[in-house]
């Protein structure tokens, strides 16, 4: 199994399932076309440049030469920025965007809370006062009012 | 000719005011920054200070988002001599001879260099803009949907053309940054296109969102900091100016850089990141001493730093004469000039004059600012270099967060960018580039509302891209560069720029 095997074989398997939810769309004619045309024509254009990669896939890489090593700190980092994202409406930007460089420093990076702290702390208050004071653009606040 | 300096004037007249100098500082100053720290690209700048634009009126909006962009261009070069880090994406072809410039100790050399040739390329850029883009605009006037549709579909097919990855795989991003461009209420029929009952997709995808995510948080996700050495070359400021030969050997370079990237820059793409690669190429291929590359040759720092900085203008060009983007960056700088109600296309020039003129204006004095801003600086710029990764990265995320909430104050943008992000990390992985995706996102609008335009005129008959000359030449030259794509594939060649690109990859 090769990498662009895998590759052509998700944008063919997205393909089908955009033309699958597709369905209400109407296409249109040639002289009047609708909502459907854009999306179905460049969503076969898709499939057809997947399928000519599925195709050619014998000369790109084995699956198994794909270097993995970073998944760990790509889904760390991803989990905890989108738990922060989820909470950030209701906490507002300075708990939220504190706990969030906190959050990375002591679980994904392993530093010293002590100093995660000050850092993750006094980062997001100087943003909070440069965006709101200094520029004008006041950031999100949540229940606790900033 | 006596009218274009008499508008220029009346640029110069705007742009010389306090308050436009101060912006013009401000994003040249955060441009620069923008280049310098890795992983975050003029686009996340930019998106991060749109918000602050809103209540500046649009000449100053303008011309501070400018500075960001043009001044990533010089910043980046820092990070990639010093550090052999890209700061910008453009910089990569910097880092093979600028690191190797900077290991032989002759850092200040490539930075004075780089320097220079970034303001010899963006001033020529600059001018080629004022004299080309009002013409450009005039003829402009005449076209009509057949026209936008060809050009846009010339730019896909170029972009394809120069890409470091293979056509069908540009061509395939292209077409699925198309699709994602279609989410949302269809203009014209008012059908809701997979929206999924979430209000905030009716409008579609926003540009910023996708890009910030794909180029910023993807590219967090798949850098841990182990990997991030750090170890940065301080130069001396006495070292910093380059002796006699390092002054011949980079002549020529940044004329040849300047004058392609400017060319390049014109045509929709990531002109900037390409004409860096192209520059580079040509350089090895006219220099008597092509041995020398990938060892601290002059040429190419010279060459590829001046030509990203003359494509970063030249990409000016198509958004302020046709109001076509060229890419994401302009596709927001296009974004803040609509926001202030002043809409970029062909009635630009004679409808806002103060804004053309004075954002052109605003250019020449910005790319002096930046000449003096970023040698005297390089100190303070090593020092913000020195900030380890692991406390670098999640400053950034933070800032790609209110960067993109910002802009809409919509979570659901924010959560587009965090999915955007991991689709950039295993389109890395897989070996796709994501800039024909972001281009495909920023045109599909335009695209299909002109397609669309363009086949109710004709009654449903292709042959209206035919009949149009000025259409049926873009076509014709995409069509010659498809051919042309197709027979060296077919011929089994290896093509040039992927091997420019393996050798990159090595390098850094």
């Amino acid at each position: 199994m090769k990498t662009d095997h895998v590759a052509g074989a998700a944008f063919l398997a997205l393909g089908v399932v955009v033309f699958a939810i597709s369905g209400d769309l109407p296409f249109g004619t040639l002289s009047a076309p609708s909502a459907g045309m854009m999306p179905k024509v460049v969503t076969a254009l898709m499939m057809l440049f997947a399928a000519l990669i599925v195709l050619t896939a014998g000369a790109s890489a084995p699956l198994a030469s794909l270097d993995w090593s970073d998944r760990g700190h790509a889904a760390a980092v991803l989990l905890i920025t989108a738990v922060a994202v989820a909470l950030y409406q209701t906490l507002g930007f300075v708990v939220t965007m504190a706990a969030l460089v906190f959050a990375l420093l002591v679980i994904v990076e392993r530093r010293s809370a002590l100093i995660a702290a000050a850092y993750s702390i006094g980062l997001t208050v100087l943003a909070y006062w440069l965006f709101g004071t200094a520029l004008k653009s006041p950031l999100e606040r949540g229940i606790f009012w900033f | 000719m006596t009218e274009t300096l008499q508008s220029l004037a009346l640029g110069f007249s705007v742009a010389l005011q306090p308050s436009m100098l101060w912006y013009a500082f401000l994003g040249c100053v955060v441009g620069t920054l923008v280049g310098v720290l890795p992983g975050i690209g003029p686009l996340a700048g930019i998106s991060i200070l749109l918000p602050i634009t809103y209540g500046l009126d649009a000449t100053k909006a303008i011309i501070m988002l400018a500075g960001i962009y043009y001044g990533s261009q010089y910043g980046g070069s820092t990070t990639s001599i010093l550090l052999r880090i890209p700061g910008e994406a453009s910089s990569v072809m910097t880092c093979i001879d600028g690191n190797a410039m900077a290991k032989k100790g002759r850092a200040g050399a490539a930075l004075c260099i780089a320097a220079v040739g970034s303001f010899i390329a963006g001033t020529f850029g600059v001018l080629m803009l004022t004299a080309v883009a009002p013409p450009l605009a005039l003829f402009a006037l005449g076209f009509g949907p057949p026209e936008y549709t060809a050009l846009l579909v010339l730019g896909l097919v170029f972009l394809a053309y120069m890409s470091t990855s293979s056509l069908v795989r540009t061509l395939l991003m292209a077409a699925f940054g198309l699709l994602l461009g279609t989410i949302g209420i269809d203009v014209m029929t008012g059908h809701f296109r997979y929206s999924f009952n979430i209000a905030e997709l009716g409008d579609g995808i926003g540009i910023v969102p996708v890009a910030v995510g794909l180029f910023g948080i993807g590219e967090i996700l798949a850098t841990p900091s182990r990997q991030v050495t750090g170890e940065v070359i301080r130069p001396k400021l006495s070292e910093l100016w380059p002796n006699r030969a390092e002054w011949r050997a980079s002549g020529w370079p940044i004329a040849r850089g300047s004058v392609l990237g400017f060319l390049i820059g014109i045509i929709p793409g990531s002109a900037h990141i390409i004409s860096s690669f192209m520059s580079y190429a040509l350089e090895k291929r006219v220099s008597k001493h092509p041995e020398e590359f990938g060892h601290g040759a002059v040429a190419g720092v010279a060459g590829p730093e001046s030509a990203n900085n003359a494509a970063s203008t030249g990409a000016f060009v198509p958004m302020l004469a046709l109001g076509i983007p060229t890419g994401p960056v302009t596709a927001v700088l296009m974004a803040a000039l609509l926001i202030h109600g002043v809409p970029p296309g062909p009635t630009l020039v004679n409808d806002h004059p103060a804004v053309f003129w004075g954002f052109v204006a605003s250019m020449y004095v910005g790319n002096l600012m930046l000449l003096a801003l970023n040698l005297p600086l390089v100190g303070l710029f090593v020092n913000l270099l020195r900030i380890p990764y692991a406390y670098l990265y999640p400053l950034i995320i933070m800032f790609c967060v209110i960067g993109v909430y910002e802009v809409n104050h919509s979570i659901v943008d924010v959560w587009i960018m965090l999915i955007m992000g991991g689709i950039g990390y295993l389109l890395k992985k897989f070996s796709f580039d994501p800039a024909p995706l972001v281009l495909g996102v920023v045109i599909a609008p335009i695209f299909e509302m002109s397609l669309r335009q363009a086949l109710i005129m004709s009654d449903g008959t292709w042959m209206i891209f035919i009949q149009r000359p000025v259409a049926a030449v873009l076509l014709a030259v995409s069509v010659a560069l498809l051919v042309v794509s197709a027979v060296t594939y077919l011929a089994r060649r290896r093509d040039w720029r992927a091997k420019l690109a393996a050798e990159a990859g090595e390098e850094t």
